[in-house]
């Protein structure tokens, strides 16, 4: 069987060429995404193992909580600190370090912004081979000596067009400096870490700039040649007060690597599910393929059974046939995913997140796992038609007429109903309870299997529907040829309808999330100007404040900050304000309690939060902060509008302050007297913060619009991931329309002979393709908006819904499109089809 | 070789004019080659043949003879490599891919050996697809007429996979009459019938002349039913050799026996 598998599958390999397309994009993206995955978490732990080489002990203080904490959130140390750790014996050096934000602005006073990843500030060590550890190196100059000179991060230097000599004003927490370049510093192969920008400054320099003076963030120690440094370690545990702990440089950089890798997996997974779809559509392209070539296959089948094969042998022949379609596009897919990763890699440092350069990485795991998906998928997807085949009767081989329409069971279209019906009063129940996230997920899944199963007598309802004006037009004879094998139309059209649904999905839960954003912010704020820092995730110089607090025509100013803690065992934002001006910026609903009650040493919850920890008005919550611990706060009141401030949590600022180092405000909200002009105010204090490039001065519906716009991008992306899924989508219907031009080869001949023109023969292929692509796009569109409204209803924080009737039009257009497109082929070459061999009698 | 086609064509143009008879299809000089150089093959040899409105001719000869290839030219389904095909006045050699499409469908009828029908259409479908091709309102009239012959009238909701051959060729043959065409060709139309149905079919084909006034051209190697036509052309090697007017089975039989000597 296996040499007929091979003669068989050689025989038709033009028309398993698009089959082997489908199944090889969606293995390349599956093996793109570990490829990408395993390259960059090489490249991470080989940045961080050269980071931490030459230091072989670093002491830090102790993170109270270290599963809540982020970089940057313990608390610095007592600069004599160093001093007690110099004095350890076995120590050859030891030097202090700091670490905080700074923003360097480019000629032209603009923030240079990284794009997600941080902006440094940080101290260089004297010793050298602590200084120039691993990959840190100075690619020109030297290292900055000084308050007067710094050393810049080699991307920064080169986005910015900075030389060696030039003077860079950096922003600082506290204030503004200006500098003079010594040096550039490249990070092994890259020229920054992972999109950082850094700013390096002598160590008393850098704890000036960054509010540190007397304080170090961590002492690097190098051990003397002949100490290990677990030993060293252990000794400087010794001489160490509380709060402080020794580790070696291997835990510091397995450490790193460990979030890296996490946030890896997390980038991996959601690429791998984006792989997953389009292979789901690829499989309803080689269902088709091979459910076609069994059908064409049919009297051979006949034969081989007449002459004596068995039902087993009939199988394993098809099945071989799918392993090597399978094996075969899983080979190219691989190889493919290199190229995918390489592509994937392009697109996260168009968006500026640089990854380290490293060879690409294909694991063997990255193989196996691409020629196991592309093997099991292709001969899990060929397993029904292959059993049908095995179904043939021997008595088949002599027959001549087969009947045109597959007859499609009451068994499976009653199946099919109840899965639709139930999974769409799944998604209505869902949208009318909200918060039913896995009722969603089951409702989605049911009404999609209920949609496949009755697939094809929908596919048949809508060829009823077009099947109307004249019997020989082209909608007509579209509409039967479609209905005649509906089950293939209807494969052929939910390869669309899966990632049209997803498209759909996303797009009406961002639209929600789009119009909650606005409602939220009309319906509780009372602010007029809202300040951020353009990078988002570095925060404002506590200054900003106090400036904005002296300009005229300024009533109240109320400063945000946010912090990671954990309240009663869950990590959440923590949020700090100024208790007694809070309700002038902000109306959050109170639900409970009172707002004049809150102030130093009580909470604000949400209502959720509340519910979530049993909690009430006067009850005691506790919250433990990574750099202090354990704290309790009374309930001063519950709110409603949590969505809007993205906390359920709110402490005053002075109870936030003593428990979180960093005094950088994450957002100011300011309410200007009622007599005076906002804009004037606004360009007032707009003047008054030149200093602070980093500071973005929006009032409350640019606010809105650019939170809009970050959900855009979001949405952005995710449907250029979907893409693939559906160019896989419309490879099978070029494949369908192409297999069915060839099946019908006699017939279209026929058409030509009795006076059908080239143009009426194209016509009909192209309206089968409207057809197949306008079916499945618009089960795509009905069940995503659904399933998008049950979705949008269950995600907290979304209480307005939207559906974006442009857009969903828009992807119907879309698909109309796709299916002319891929009918171009096709009917060219039904137009071509020769009259005469077609209607000569074999 | 006697007697020549030339010959045979005056006196058909002659008789043609004398009964006052128009010319429904014909071809000047009809060569087709298949192929080039040593392995080029002649499918016809300058062959010059008239056919008469309101006449049956069947076009009889070997395999290999041309005669499926002068049909095909005839009906525009295929272009001459020199030479004229006419249908009525109209000069084929001059029309364009579409062109031809249109007078297939609007001036000629077809009826093939086998698979003649739409499998996706029911019989009635079938029979007024030329005219729903081009838009164009069936003569209900003349329909009811064609069907009563062929008896078709309760065949019509059936698709042709729920029909028998018989049924199938005729259903074909109620496609080609429907739009009362200029000339209706038949390629074997027989061919995959039992001779019961067959003769039935032929008989068909015999009265749509007589009684419905049609012209029909058929292909056939069977000198059975080329005995139903008015004139029999016989062909070999791609020539026209001989022609028999009102040829019965024997005349047939005899004027095959001497070619093929």
């Amino acid at each position: 069987m296996f040499r007929y598998a091979l003669r068989a599958l050689l025989a038709h390999k033009v028309r398993l060429l698009l089959t082997v397309a489908a199944i090889t994009v969606g293995v390349a993206f599956v093996s793109g995404s570990l490829v990408l995955s395993d390259t960059m978490g090489r490249a991470f732990d080989e940045l961080f193992a050269g980071l931490a080489k030459g230091t072989d002990v670093t002491v830090r203080a102790q993170s109270n909580d270290p599963g809540a904490s982020l970089p940057g959130q313990v608390h610095p140390l007592d600069e004599s600190i160093v001093e007690t750790v110099r004095g350890v014996s076995g120590v050859a050096s030891a030097e202090g370090s700091v670490t905080g934000f700074a923003l360097i602005l480019d000629r032209n006073g603009q923030p240079i912004q990284p794009g997600g990843a941080p902006t440094l500030g940080g101290s260089v060590h004297r010793d050298p081979a602590l200084a120039l550890a691993g990959g840190f190196s100075y690619r020109a100059g030297r290292a900055p000596a000084g308050p007067d000179e710094m050393a810049l991060d080699a991307g920064s230097a080169r986005k910015a067009g900075y030389v060696l000599g030039d003077r860079v004003r950096v922003v600082f927490p506290d204030g503004t400096g200006e500098f003079t370049v010594m040096g550039l510093v490249g990070f092994g192969d890259t020229d920054s870490l992972a999109g950082a920008t850094l700013a390096s400054f002598d160590t008393a320099t850098a704890q000036r700039l960054l509010g540190k003076t007397g304080k170090v963030d961590q002492v690097d120690v190098r051990a003397e040649a002949s100490v290990a440094a677990v030993e060293l370690r252990d000794r400087i545990s010794q001489v160490l007060p509380p709060g402080t702990q020794a580790v070696t440089s291997e835990q510091v950089s397995g450490e790193s690597s460990k979030t890296v890798r996490d946030g890896l997996g997390i980038f991996t997974t959601v690429l791998l599910v984006f792989a997953g779809i389009s292979l789901l559509v690829g499989s309803f392209v080689i269902w088709n393929t091979f459910a076609v070539l069994v059908a064409q296959r049919r009297r051979e089948v006949a034969l081989l059974r007449a002459v004596g094969a068995t039902r087993g042998q009939v199988l394993t022949g098809i099945i071989t046939e799918a392993v090597l379609v399978g094996l075969v596009s899983a080979g190219f897919g691989l190889g493919a995913g290199v190229g995918v990763a390489v592509g994937l890699r392009a697109l996260l440092s168009s968006l500026g997140i640089e990854v380290p350069a490293t060879a690409a990485v294909v694991e063997p795991r990255t193989i196996v796992t691409a020629l196991l998906v592309g093997v099991l998928i292709t001969v899990v997807s060929a397993l029904v038609p292959a059993v049908s085949a095995t179904r043939v009767a021997p008595m088949e081989a002599l027959r001549s007429a087969t009947p045109v329409s597959g007859r499609i069971g009451r068994v499976r279209t009653a199946t099919g109903v109840v899965l639709l019906a139930a999974g769409t009063a799944g998604l209505t129940a869902a949208a009318l309870m909200q918060n039913q996230l896995a009722l969603t997920g089951v409702g989605a899944l049911t009404a999609f299997a209920g949609i496949v199963v009755a697939g094809p007598q929908l596919a048949r309802g809508i060829a009823a529907v077009t099947n109307s004006g004249r019997p020989g037009g082209g909608w007509s004879l579209a509409s039967r040829n479609i209905s005649r094998v509906p089950r293939r139309a209807a494969a052929t059209a939910m390869a669309l309808t899966v990632g049209l649904a997803v498209v759909c999905a996303v797009s009406v839960t961002a639209s929600s999330i789009k119009a909650s954003a606005a409602d939220l912010l009309h319906a509780g704020n009372r602010s007029d100007l809202i300040l951020r820092s353009v990078t988002n995730t570095s925060g404002m110089s506590p200054a900003v404040a106090d400036i904005i607090k002296r300009q005229t025509g300024v009533d109240t100013v109320v400063e945000w900050r946010y912090s990671q803690a954990r309240v009663n065992g869950n990590v959440g934002n923590v949020v700090g304000v100024p208790a007694a001006d809070l309700g002038r910026v902000v109306d959050l609903g109170i639900a409970t309690g009172s707002l004049a009650d809150f102030r130093d040493g009580t909470i604000l919850l949400s209502t959720s939060q509340a519910r979530e920890l049993n909690a009430g008005v006067g009850d005691s919550i506790k919250v433990t902060f990574p750099e202090t611990g354990q704290r309790s706060f009374q309930v001063a009141a519950t709110f409603d509008l949590d969505s809007l401030v993205g906390t359920g949590q709110l402490l005053s600022l002075n109870d936030y302050a003593a428990n979180v180092t960093s005094r950088l405000d994450d957002m100011v909200m300011i309410k200007t007297v009622s007599s005076a002009d906002t804009p004037a105010v606004r360009s007032r204090i707009s003047h008054a913060l030149a200093g602070y490039p980093n500071v973005l001065i929006s009032d409350p519906n640019e606010f809105v619009r650019t939170e809009q716009a970050s959900i855009d991008q979001a949405m952005g992306l995710v449907t250029a991931l979907l893409a693939l899924s559906i160019v896989v989508a419309a490879l099978g219907i070029i494949n369908t329309l192409a297999l069915s031009v060839m099946e019908r080869t006699r017939e279209i001949g026929l058409m030509r002979a009795v006076g059908a023109t080239r143009r009426q023969v194209r016509g009909v292929i192209r309206r089968e393709s409207l057809l197949m692509s306008l079916f499945g796009a618009l089960m795509g569109v009905l069940l995503g908006t659904v399933g998008g409204v049950a979705l949008a209803r269950s995600l907290p924080s979304v209480p307005t819904l939207s559906v974006p009737i442009e857009s969903l039009a828009v992807y119907v257009l879309v698909a109309a499109v796709i299916g002319v497109l891929a009918a171009i082929g096709p009917a060219r070459r039904s137009s071509r089809v020769n009259v005469l061999k077609a209607i000569s009698a074999d | 070789m006697i007697p020549n086609t030339l010959t045979s064509t005056t006196r058909n143009q002659a008789r043609a004019g004398s009964t006052g008879r128009q010319v429904a299809a014909r071809v000047e000089q009809a060569t087709k080659t298949y192929g080039s150089g040593t392995a080029a093959v002649v499918a016809l040899d300058a062959v010059t043949v008239d056919f008469n409105v309101g006449n049956f001719t069947a076009i009889m000869g070997p395999s290999g003879s041309g005669k499926s290839t002068l049909l095909h030219c005839l009906a525009g389904l295929d272009r001459l490599a020199s030479g004229r095909a006419f249908i009525g006045e109209r000069d084929l050699a001059g029309l364009s891919d579409r062109q031809l499409a249109l007078l297939r469908r609007d001036r000629l009828g077809f009826i093939f050996q086998a698979f003649n029908l739409l499998p996706v259409l029911t019989g009635r479908e079938n029979i007024t697809l030329p005219c729903d091709l081009a838009g164009r309102k069936v003569d209900g009239a003349w329909f009811e007429e064609v069907i009563n012959r062929l008896g078709l009238e309760d065949r019509l909701s059936h698709r042709p996979h729920e029909l028998s051959g018989g049924e199938q060729q005729r259903v074909a043959v109620a496609r080609a009459l429907v739009s009362k065409p200029e000339v209706v060709f038949a390629d074997e139309p027989t061919g995959a019938l039992d001779s019961r149905t067959g003769a039935q079919l032929l008989g068909f084909l015999r009265s749509a002349v007589d009684e419905l006034e049609q012209t029909v051209v058929m292909v056939t190697h069977d000198p059975v039913a080329a005995a139903y036509a008015d004139r029999v052309v016989f062909l070999t090697d791609g020539r026209a050799v001989e022609e028999l007017q009102s040829p019965t089975r024997e005349s047939v039989l005899e004027t095959m026996k001497r070619l093929g000597d």
